[in-house]
């Protein structure tokens, strides 16, 4: 996936929907710029499959040796996979975020959701801001 | 001022540097109105000699073990201590030492660290274990949370009235505003009914909490109530005696997640109850739920092995509200202490050891139910702890009496067991002597003809 | 001398049937084990614990030994730690049998000696806090923390009044929101000003009638007193709520100001700071609480009280809200804060702080030259300095200083706290430094600041271990030594 393609939440998540299978189905992980930030990751906690969240909710932790952060939910939905093999292989993470770094899928509830969401381009912005 | 280096001189040429008239003008940021504007109104000082003259003093009107005769227990236990244990602890490079926060200038500490929580694993049977919490009562409260947030379940934890009712107020404290009820199973035969737990344990229980041998020195049924707890989803943690561990069963063989322990009798001194040592140990699954600092192996630059403090992100300094605990201070020193002793026993000392305090225990207990004047209260086996009645009736003038004569005979048990109150607990360490335990006996018989 | 051929661990050195010590027989009628345990509760053999010799121990704990920095041996100006001397005295007295050989459930009768010991010490602190009463149990700050706020909390549900707020400054101690959730409220953070001062409008913003509790360090972590203290009292007053302090940075104010008197309603000491408590390599300490009449009741029993027959431990206080330890508390660690505050009286308690406060300026007005402190020309106890010139000038971290700093036989200051100074290093010298060794201390920054980026970035160099490698560590944890299989 290109990162152009893709929508960002404020908090560093992307989104990818993919509608083939009927219903939208989220595919979400987290930014380069994020994981850049974060620097050598120690730990992922994933969410359980089934789980219905709301967006903004954390539903999983992301740790550095010294910083911890949560990872939140863009999205509003039940949770129908997760990327099991990523917590032992978080280096993923850092050579492709966007590909096989993806944490979770989930099922929209409400497309609504994705209108609160950035494209690349004010994400970008964002993160240049933020840089300083 | 004999800790304070500066002369007159000093302070003259540091406040010239500083650019300040006298030290007063340091203290400007404080207002005058917020100033305590007389001096402190405690005694004066006192001058080494006199502070030495002082204490002794003081420590004469106290009567500590080894003058009157200690049979007490309950957590706190006369154990005996071998010299190397207060050899190494009193080494300046370790008491005057703090947090490894450096580890390239702490691996003694760290290393300690590590080979506390591997002897404590060794112990335990668990696979891990943290660097040490501040006592065996707040370690069974820190248990009880890490239960609560492994099993997600916020609203019910059992325990039973056989666990140290210090141990269950403290649970009763921590859990007191979180809205967790705390369901306390009663054990009128001194050991856990499994039929009567099995009621109050239900699929919303986060964990189950008991104490082996349990507070009336009394072997529960672990191995029942560990399937319980199991069945019901809920965790099993066991609060244990270190030193039973030398011949009994050890928690991970039967099915413990947490166990946790008071480490006191792992050398340190009663020294009235504190500094003590919390010991707490898990399965593997649950080692990111652990409250407190954990030592852990890595490498150095140049490959070297070595130690430092990890998984850090865990602790309040980093999470901050959302810690596993608030705790910041292990007890290093008291985790040190018990690494050199369980070294300095290994298995056969410690089995020995346990081997003692039961066969003398056993000895005390049979001796003192011949008389007419005690019963044995409870039929469950025990390990170094036993309940007594005393037909007779007031324990406390009695156990005044033999206070008197020479004995700290045991230990009233009508402060927590209204059903109990004309019941005391007698402990035997390996440090009493079969002559102490038949003057013990003695001195209570005489103490009981009174009361006939 | 370090012994660089000692680094193997316990397990490695064991060899069975070693043994470190002989107990006597039982010399009590044999019977078989089977009679007295069900065997079913038997293990089949002991915890698989190494074999070592008494000689073996001592060499290997005194090696390890030599491998800790320590007040004792070196110059160890750690941050909010205050790792002051640690009197000889008070050591030998704290370990006297008539104080350590006493077990906590033994009757007051035979006690009166250490009962009057803590009594004693219990009324010291009130006055030295200027707040009334006083609870000798918790084991340490954090601990303290958290017994004070299940009092404010138990006093709230008496009023009736539902207040779940916890507020705290940014730059608070980790501790200070950690254990405001464990006594069941909800935090609150509080921006600080970039001197370390409290926002009064971000404070002000956040007050309301939920909130329960402000807790401030002051002397703030960055070492300045905050005069808007009696206003910010003034202000969670006059929405209902508390007053709590840290009591961590005790070391600046004793004998000059009390908190009771600036506006605390709670506080709690750290007697293993404030009052030469051995460090112990991380504990123990201890962290006995002061607080106003108001609040006494719900204090944790027992205290110690007196009356016409002498000393005796309370226990029946029926709005208490329990314990927090089992026993009394860290005895050991409160004999050696009495025997401290009884060697210095009114006059050296406050000559103390007068010490470690110009000890701090001192270093200050040496340091700043070299790195800069942004917190302006004068501290209270301590001190942050800031690398953040270095790092961006040649990429220097104050981590690489701290480092570099062990090889010339200092401990490091604490870094990177407070997190609202980049780089931060902070540094607390304590009185019982000489200027001699704070004149070389930073010279020897200085001297660092020169060295070359490489050297820096590489140290320490002449330490045990060079750095460890944490992310390891951490990504897959061992935790304890397993037999290589």
């Amino acid at each position: 996936m290109k990162p152009q393609d893709l929508l960002y939440a404020k908090t560093h998540e992307w989104v990818h929907v993919d509608r083939s299978g009927g219903s939208p189905v989220a595919t979400i992980g987290i930014s380069h710029f994020a994981v850049e930030a974060l620097t050598d990751l120690v730990y992922l906690e994933l969410p359980e499959v089934g789980r219905q969240v709301k967006a903004g909710q954390s539903i999983g932790e992301i740790e550095s040796v010294k910083a911890v952060s949560d990872i939140y939910s863009p999205v509003s939905g039940e949770i129908v996979e997760v990327n099991r093999a990523l917590p032992d292989g978080l280096g993923k993470l850092n050579d492709d975020p966007y590909g096989d770094g993806w944490i979770a899928k989930i099922k929209l509830a409400d497309e609504a959701d994705l209108k609160n969401l950035l494209a690349h381009a004010a994400y970008e912005k964002q993160c240049a801001e933020e840089g300083h | 001022m004999p800790y304070v280096a500066n002369t007159a001189e000093d302070q003259r040429a540091m406040l010239d540097s500083i650019g300040v008239k006298n030290i007063e003008e340091l203290f400007a940021s404080i207002p005058a109105e917020l100033r305590l504007k007389r001096p402190l109104d405690i005694p004066p000082a006192l001058s080494e000699m006199e502070l030495t003259a002082h204490m002794a003093a003081l420590a004469k009107k106290d009567a500590p073990a080894g003058e009157k005769i200690c049979f007490l227990g309950a957590g706190s236990y006369d154990h005996f201590i071998p010299a190397v244990v207060d050899y190494v602890a009193s080494r300046g490079e370790f008491y005057t030492s703090y947090t490894p926060y450096q580890p390239e200038a702490s691996q003694g500490n760290l290393q300690v660290f590590f080979e506390y929580q591997t002897l404590i694993t060794q112990l335990t049977g668990m696979d891990v274990s943290n660097a040490s919490l501040y006592d065996g009562g707040s370690a069974a409260a820190e248990a009880v949370l890490m239960a609560i947030s492994a099993t997600g379940r916020h609203s019910r934890v059992v325990t039973a009235a056989s666990v140290h009712p210090e141990y269950r107020q403290i649970l009763a404290t921590y859990l007191a505003n979180l809205g967790i009820e705390l369901v306390t199973v009663e054990t009128p035969d001194g050991v856990i009914s499994p039929e009567t737990l099995a009621k109050v344990v239900n699929d919303q229980t986060a964990c189950v909490l008991i104490q082996q041998p349990n507070f009336f020195g009394c072997l529960e049924p672990v191995e029942a109530i560990g399937k319980i707890a199991h069945e019901a989803g809920a965790l099993f943690a066991v609060s244990v005696d270190p030193i039973s561990l030398g011949l009994l069963k050890r928690p991970g063989d039967y099915g413990a997640d947490i166990v946790v322990a008071e480490g006191q009798s792992l050398g340190s001194p009663m020294s009235f109850g504190g500094p003590y040592l919390g010991i707490l140990a898990c399965r593997e699954q649950f080692v990111r739920r652990m409250p407190g600092r954990i030592a852990g192996e890595t490498v150095d630059r140049r490959g070297k092995r070595c130690f430092v403090l990890t998984l850090q992100t865990r602790e309040q300094h980093i999470r901050r509200e959302k810690a596993t605990s608030n705790i910041c201070t292990n007890q290093g020193l008291f985790a040190l202490r018990a690494a050199v002793y369980l070294a300095a026993l290994g298995p056969q000392g410690l089995r020995e050891t346990a081997e003692l305090c039961l066969r003398r225990s056993h000895y005390a207990a049979e001796k003192l139910a011949t008389d007419n004047g005690f019963e044995r209260v409870f039929a469950a086996p025990t390990f170094k702890e036993f309940v007594v009645r005393a037909k007779g009736g007031d324990v406390e003038d009695m156990l005044v009496r033999a206070s008197e004569a020479g004995y700290l005979a045991g230990i009233p048990l009508c402060m927590w067991y209204e059903d109990l109150a004309d019941c005391f607990l007698v402990t035997v360490t390996e440090r009493r002597t079969p002559e102490e335990i038949d003057g013990l006996v003695g001195c209570l018989n005489q103490v009981a003809a009174i009361h006939a | 001398m370090r012994n660089t051929r000692a680094t193997q661990l316990l397990f490695e050195l064991s060899k069975s049937g070693r043994r470190g010590v002989r107990l006597p027989a039982a010399d009590v009628p044999e019977v078989p084990l089977a009679d007295l345990l069900p065997t079913d509760a038997l293990a089949s053999a002991p915890p698989p614990l190494p074999e070592l010799t008494e000689p073996e121990l001592v060499r290997h704990f005194t090696n390890l030994s030599t491998q800790n920095m320590s007040v004792d041996t070196h110059f160890y100006p750690l941050g909010s730690c205050t790792m002051k001397h640690n009197p000889k005295r008070n050591e030998r007295l704290a370990n006297l049998p008539g104080i350590i050989d006493l077990h906590p459930y033994q009757p007051a009768d035979t006690l009166q000696g250490l009962l009057e010991l803590l009594w004693n010490l219990q009324e010291m602190l009130a006055e030295i806090a200027g707040l009334p009463a006083v609870s000798l149990q918790p084991a340490a700050g954090a601990q303290g923390e958290m017994a004070a706020l299940l009092c404010a909390a138990a006093h709230f549900r008496k009023l009736g009044q539902q207040r779940t707020k916890v507020l705290a400054p940014d730059s608070a101690h980790g501790t200070n929101p950690a254990s405001a959730k464990m006594a069941g409220f909800d935090t609150v953070t509080v921006k600080s000003t970039p001197a370390g001062y409290v926002d009064m409008a971000d404070l002000e913003s956040k007050l309301d009638l939920q909130t329960a509790v402000f807790m401030i360090t002051n002397p703030n972590t960055l070492g300045m007193f905050d005069r808007q203290i009696a206003e910010i009292a003034k202000k969670v007053h006059e929405v209902g709520g508390l007053i709590y302090l840290d009591g961590a940075n005790m070391n600046a104010i004793l004998g000059i100001a009390r908190p009771g008197d600036f506006g605390a309603d709670m506080m709690h000491f750290n007697p293993h700071k404030t009052f030469s408590g051995p460090h112990g390599g991380g504990g123990p300490g201890a962290g006995p609480i002061s607080v106003s009449k108001v609040l006494e009741p719900y204090l944790p029993v027992p205290v110690v009280v007196r009356d016409e027959n002498g000393f005796h431990l309370e226990y029946d206080r029926p709005e208490s809200i329990g314990r927090v330890r089992s026993f009394f508390g860290n005895v050991g660690v409160l004999v050696r804060a009495y025997c401290y505050i009884r060697t210095h009286g009114p006059d050296g308690l406050k000559r103390v702080s007068e010490n470690a406060v110009l000890n701090a300026n001192y270093l200050l007005s040496k340091v700043k030259h070299i790195f800069p402190v942004p917190q302006g020309d004068r501290c209270m106890h301590e001190f942050v300095a800031s690398g953040a010139k270095l790092k961006n000038d040649r990429g220097v971290s104050a981590m690489d200083v701290a480092k570099r700093l062990l090889d010339y036989g200092y401990h490091a200051p604490t870094v990177y706290f407070p997190p609202i100074v980049r780089e931060a290093m902070m540094i607390e010298p304590t009185e019982t430094e000489s200027k001699e060794t704070l004149d070389a201390f930073a010279q020897t920054l200085f001297r660092i600041s020169e060295e070359p980026a490489d050297l820096l970035q590489e140290a320490p160099h002449t330490t045990s271990i060079s750095r460890p490698d944490e992310v390891q560590a951490a990504r897959q944890p061992i935790v304890a030594w397993s037999p290589k299989v």
